[in-house]
């Protein structure tokens, strides 16, 4: 019993770090840019098929991949701030949240004329081996998966609080006008948001990819887990959405094992519907909007 | 001098045009006779039967869909290649193919368009259950017969245009039952399945007729379709002390599930019932894992000389073998063309009336499991079976029961 | 007769008697499919509008009263022999009830918040009846049973009844929205709508227009889904509790003019309109053509034209009023 129940938990948790790196992704721009990004799913899925062409068409393995992934996706990032985001921003909430929904269908579908819904899948050298902790078995891929999730968190916090541009962001995320006052330019740092968040959306892609196989309507389900994250987590709270994707992953997991296999969405459902309704501005308080 | 040449030239000038107008006269009755000929044959030529074939090729079901057609189109080819309905006057058909995208409503439109669009006289599909079943509803009222290769029980009741010459979801569920001892003589199952009309009602016929067989279902689970991560399914799985696994579902979960067994290790047989688990592009996914991995499947293309003629044709247009609903398909369209030479009418009507009476047990209309056809009152095949299929070599064998076996079981 | 052309009573008068001859006038049964469809979304769009467009609470999640309404009717008829005219009102009911706790606890969520918060509970539905097979058939759904012509079943032969039906459906959603555009309801939805803190500081309880709003919303939704389910035979829960019912209603309103009277219809027309050409050019066999279309026009409406392409028609329009006014030699300014 203490096996399955430890064996549950760390499926969660790995899925759990998966869920982090796109959830991560929609609370930053929420929180510096003030837009709920609907699309950032198909940005994972934009990233696994990536990672699928490079790894069929020229044996590139997933992890290398995942710098190119990161970066093309990093590059549409900047574009899609400039060219897109930046005119609905003083609209109001109409065309904020149906401009990146209108984008998540459009690049679904542009996704089924072009691949079409056939799955893809890659196997790697390590797919399908697991390293042994007792009784417990964790993939490697997953593991792998989790460690590099983990480790570019790292690296976003680190560059959030220690560079001059990442404390930018940060004041421009807490007040945009006296930001726009010490001379920071919003734009830019809104560029350099969205274009991190769809990077990190991008590894999550090359991340899934050894173990998950890819279609058009992947991203989807993955964003759906990492819209309840975020706002468990505090719209805006990188940490908190990090913290949340890992107890959502593990709460889904165990409600599979305990409650029944079909019963894991609506755990997590129901957790959110729970949060909004005891704290609405998510376990850590926070931003409110 | 210039006299005689202009004679002569004039002489050879009428020779010449004499000779013109000849050659014109021999190539214009040539022409004309021609002419003659292609309008009295098109006179007498037959009007093409326009059959519909209703399948998924976008959205979710979408490969499978389009082997589907693909076999569809090979199959009129074969129908009209052999003379077509010779009590028509060797009328070819003409296979009209309708995209129900993988989507419930869809389906609903588009049977109503092609019913009332197109001069039909019978109508083949959808492939997934639940969308057959509204097909299947649409074509009730309109009178229109349908043959389906779909596995759903529900099909068979209160209905009288629907035929399904293949065997159903309790007859699969039979079947998977009685491999497992071909595995475990203590066989321990857990059923996990997809919350779709096809999970439902296969594993419903597992769960029912489980005791009565002999086999212990130690797990029961529905699971929602579009797992994120198949592990969790798997360590109940194993905490259940299952030995044997029943997963039912399309491709897409399958391939997680598989994957997922893997992955974390769990050593267990396995039987992937029939839908996404006994197509091409599940080995193409999953990889040599597959190897030795069971199945059942309504038609396999091993199973008589005709299913394998009609497999060498398929593979080579299309590169892959010819798959369980793909193959069934082939057969209907025989069925259809069977129907139509003995109501030798394109009255929908008269073709359902002529498929109630149908009774084959030769040549590809009965190129399934059983090799014969004959329709029950409520539209079943009286002699339909289902077959248990192994992956073998990248290819599916069939390997029970007995009789239909043509492969030896390989032990795993 | 040029007087009454300038009125715009007449336009609609006009385009009613169209609308009530329409099947007359083509015989195709599927032409008339597409305009069932187009009548169907048109009043989903004019539903959702009540609450997205006035009240401005952009809902993605109506997509649960739909499949409320649709089940409640679906189970009385088959469970219970209730026929489905009495079983749609019942669902109705049905989906203004389940509107009150939802509305309690989404209401208090501003923006695309609350838009999760919809899709959550639309889900979360969704998954109950695939998980509950014993009272609503669970995945499989279930088929009405045949009863062949029976009107007093809500069954018809042919497609023309079913048209006329969902022609009162959407007159009815009209009505109601012009009727509420005009009364002091209408003046607070529309407060609430463009600043609810503005709107309670003077003394309106936005809470409650909300929720009023809401019941309207949710009913009207609720007849949609069981007229739905009634039209293709046919439910289960993938159907019932739809996504792509809650993203098109959003979308025909916002395309065609979000919180205006005729945005939903107009939307409908040129979206389920330019869906119908792709499929006549393009046959079947293209899957995400339609919706990558639906989401470029939608995109460009966003861009371009926030308030919907209606603008461009009331522009026509006026053009045509002000020149018939012209030729009747009325002041302009009438």
């Amino acid at each position: 019993m203490l096996t399955t129940i430890a064996q549950a938990v760390v499926n969660g948790l790995l899925i759990g770090g998966i869920y982090a790196l796109v959830s991560i992704g929609v609370t930053l721009i929420f929180g510096v840019v003030k837009i709920v990004n609907f699309a950032q799913g198909e940005f994972v899925m934009i990233g696994m098929y990536i990672t699928f062409f490079l790894a069929t068409s020229f044996g590139i393995d997933p992890l290398i991949a995942l710098v190119i992934s990161m970066l093309a996706l990093f590059f549409i990032g900047v574009l899609l701030q400039h060219f897109l985001i930046r005119r609905v921003l003083e609209l109001g909430d109409m065309p904020q949240i149906f401009l990146t929904f209108a984008l998540s269908l459009l690049l679904v579908n542009i996704a089924l004329l072009l691949f079409t819904a056939n799955y893809r899948t890659v196997q790697t050298a390590y797919s399908e081996t697991a390293i042994h902790i007792g009784a417990i078995n964790v993939p490697l891929a997953k593991l792998i998966a989790f460690a590099v999730a983990m480790l570019l968190s790292g690296l976003l916090w680190m560059f959030l609080h220690g560079t001059d541009l990442g404390k930018a962001m940060r004041a421009a995320a807490q007040n945009r006008d006296v930001a726009m006052l010490m001379g920071i330019n919003p734009d830019r740092v809104y560029c350099v948001a969205v274009g991190v968040a769809l990077a990190l959306a991008g590894a999550a892609g090359s991340l899934l990819m050894p173990f998950y196989p890819a279609y058009p309507l992947v991203g989807q389900i993955f964003v759906l887990m990492a819209f309840v994250a975020v706002v468990l987590g505090t719209l805006g709270n990188i940490t908190g959405a990090l913290i949340a994707s890992l107890m959502m992953g593990v709460a889904e997991s165990l409600g599979i094992q305990f409650v029944g296999a079909d019963s894991g969405l609506i755990v997590v459902f129901v957790m959110l519907l729970l949060t909004l309704a005891l704290r609405p501005n998510g376990l850590f308080g926070g931003w409110s909007r | 001098m210039i006299g005689e040449e202009m004679m002569a030239t004039t002489w050879n000038s009428t020779l010449a045009k004499r000779r013109n107008r000849r050659d014109f006269l021999k190539k214009s009755t040539g022409a004309i006779a021609l002419a003659v000929f292609a309008i009295a044959r098109k006179a007498f030529a037959a009007e093409p039967v326009n059959i519909g074939g209703l399948y998924p090729l976008t959205g979710s079901f979408a490969q499978i869909g389009q082997g589907c057609v693909n076999a569809a189109k090979l199959a009129v080819q074969m129908v009209n290649e052999a003379g077509g309905i010779k009590s028509l006057g060797g009328a070819p058909l003409n296979l009209i193919v309708s995209d129900v995208q993988s989507d419930t409503t869809v389906t609903r439109t588009e049977t109503d368009r092609l019913i009332s669009a197109y001069k039909l006289s019978a109508i083949h599909g959808a492939f997934a259950s639940a969308l057959t079943l509204i097909a299947s509803e649409v074509a009730e009222r309109a009178k229109m017969p349908l043959l389906t290769g779909s596995s759903s029980d529900q099909l068979n009741k209160n209905r009288r245009y629907t035929f399904t010459p293949f065997s159903r979801a309790s007859q699969f569920a039979e079947a998977q039952l009685q491999m497992t001892k071909l595995v475990s003589d203590s066989p321990k199952v857990a059923v996990i399945f997809e919350n779709t009309a096809f999970g439902t009602s296969t594993s419903n016929g597992l769960r029912e007729q489980a005791s009565g067989q002999g086999v212990e279902v130690v797990m029961f689970e529905p699971y929602s379709a579009g797992l994120t991560d198949a592990s969790p399914l798997i360590n109940k799985v194993r905490a259940s002390g299952a030995n044997m696994l029943f997963p039912v579902s399309y491709l897409n979960d399958l391939i997680l599930i598989i994957r997922a067994i893997r992955q974390n290790g769990l050593e267990i047989a396995i039987n992937g019932g029939s839908g996404g688990f006994v197509i091409p592009d599940f080995y193409k996914n999953v990889g040599s894992v597959a190897e030795g991995l069971l199945g059942v499947a309504h038609w396999n293309h091993d199973v008589n000389a005709d299913a394998r003629k009609v497999n060498e044709n398929y593979k080579k247009q299309y590169g892959e073998f010819l798959f369980e609903y793909a193959g069934g398909l082939v057969a209907q369209t025989f069925m259809i063309a069977d129907a139509l030479e003995r109501a030798a009418s394109t009255d929908p009507q008269k073709v359902r009336d002529a498929l109630s009476t149908l009774d084959v047990s030769s040549g590809y209309a009965a190129m399934g499991p059983g090799g014969k056809v004959k329709f029950g009152p409520n539209g079943k095949n009286i002699y339909a079976h289902p077959v248990g299929v192994q992956w073998q070599h990248g290819d599916l064998a069939t390997v029970f029961p007995k009789e239909d076996a043509r492969a030896p079981l390989l032990k795993t | 007769m040029r007087r009454f052309v300038s009125q715009g009573g007449f336009w609609v008068g006009a385009l009613a008697a169209i609308a009530v001859a329409l099947p007359f006038l083509v015989s195709s049964t599927f032409a008339i499919d597409i305009f069932i469809r187009v009548l169907l979304f048109a009043f989903i769009g004019v539903a959702w509008n009540l609450m997205g467009g006035y009240a401005k609470q952009l809902s993605l999640g109506h997509a649960a009263y739909f499949g409320l309404g649709a089940y409640t009717s679906t189970i009385l008829l088959i469970r219970y022999d209730v026929s489905p005219w009495i079983g749609m009102l019942a669902g109705g009911i049905v989906a203004m009830l389940a509107s009150l706790p939802i509305g309690a606890l989404c209401f208090r969520l501003r923006g695309p918040y609350f838009a999760i918060a919809t899709i959550a509970t639309a889900q979360v539905l969704m998954l109950l009846f695939l998980k509950f097979r014993d009272f609503a058939w669970g995945a499989e759904g279930t088929t009405m049973p045949n009863l062949g012509d029976a009107p007093l079943m809500m069954q018809f032969d042919g497609k023309a009844p079913y048209y006329y039906v969902v022609l009162v459906l959407l007159a009815v959603g009209l009505a109601i929205t012009y009727w509420i555009e005009r009364s002091w309801m209408g003046y607070y939805l529309v407060a609430v709508g463009e600043d609810e803190d503005a709107a309670e500081a003077i003394g309106v309880d936005a809470l409650q227009i909300k929720r009023n709003i809401y019941l309207v919303s949710a009913f009207l939704t609720a007849l949609a889904g069981t007229f739905y389910v009634q039209y293709i035979y046919f439910i289960d829960p993938n159907t019932a509790f739809s996504f792509n019912v809650s993203v098109e209603a959003a979308l025909v309103s916002i395309v065609g003019g979000i919180g205006t009277l005729w945005g939903p219809v107009i939307g409908t027309v040129l979206l389920e309109g330019t869906s119908a050409l792709l499929q006549s050019w393009l046959g079947g066999g293209h899957g995400g053509v339609q919706l990558t279309v639906y989401s470029l026009i939608l995109i460009a409406v966003i861009l371009y034209r926030p308030a919907g392409l209606i603008g461009i028609l009331t522009a026509a329009y006026d053009r045509v009023i002000a020149g018939t006014k012209r030729l009747n030699k009325v002041p302009l300014d009438d």
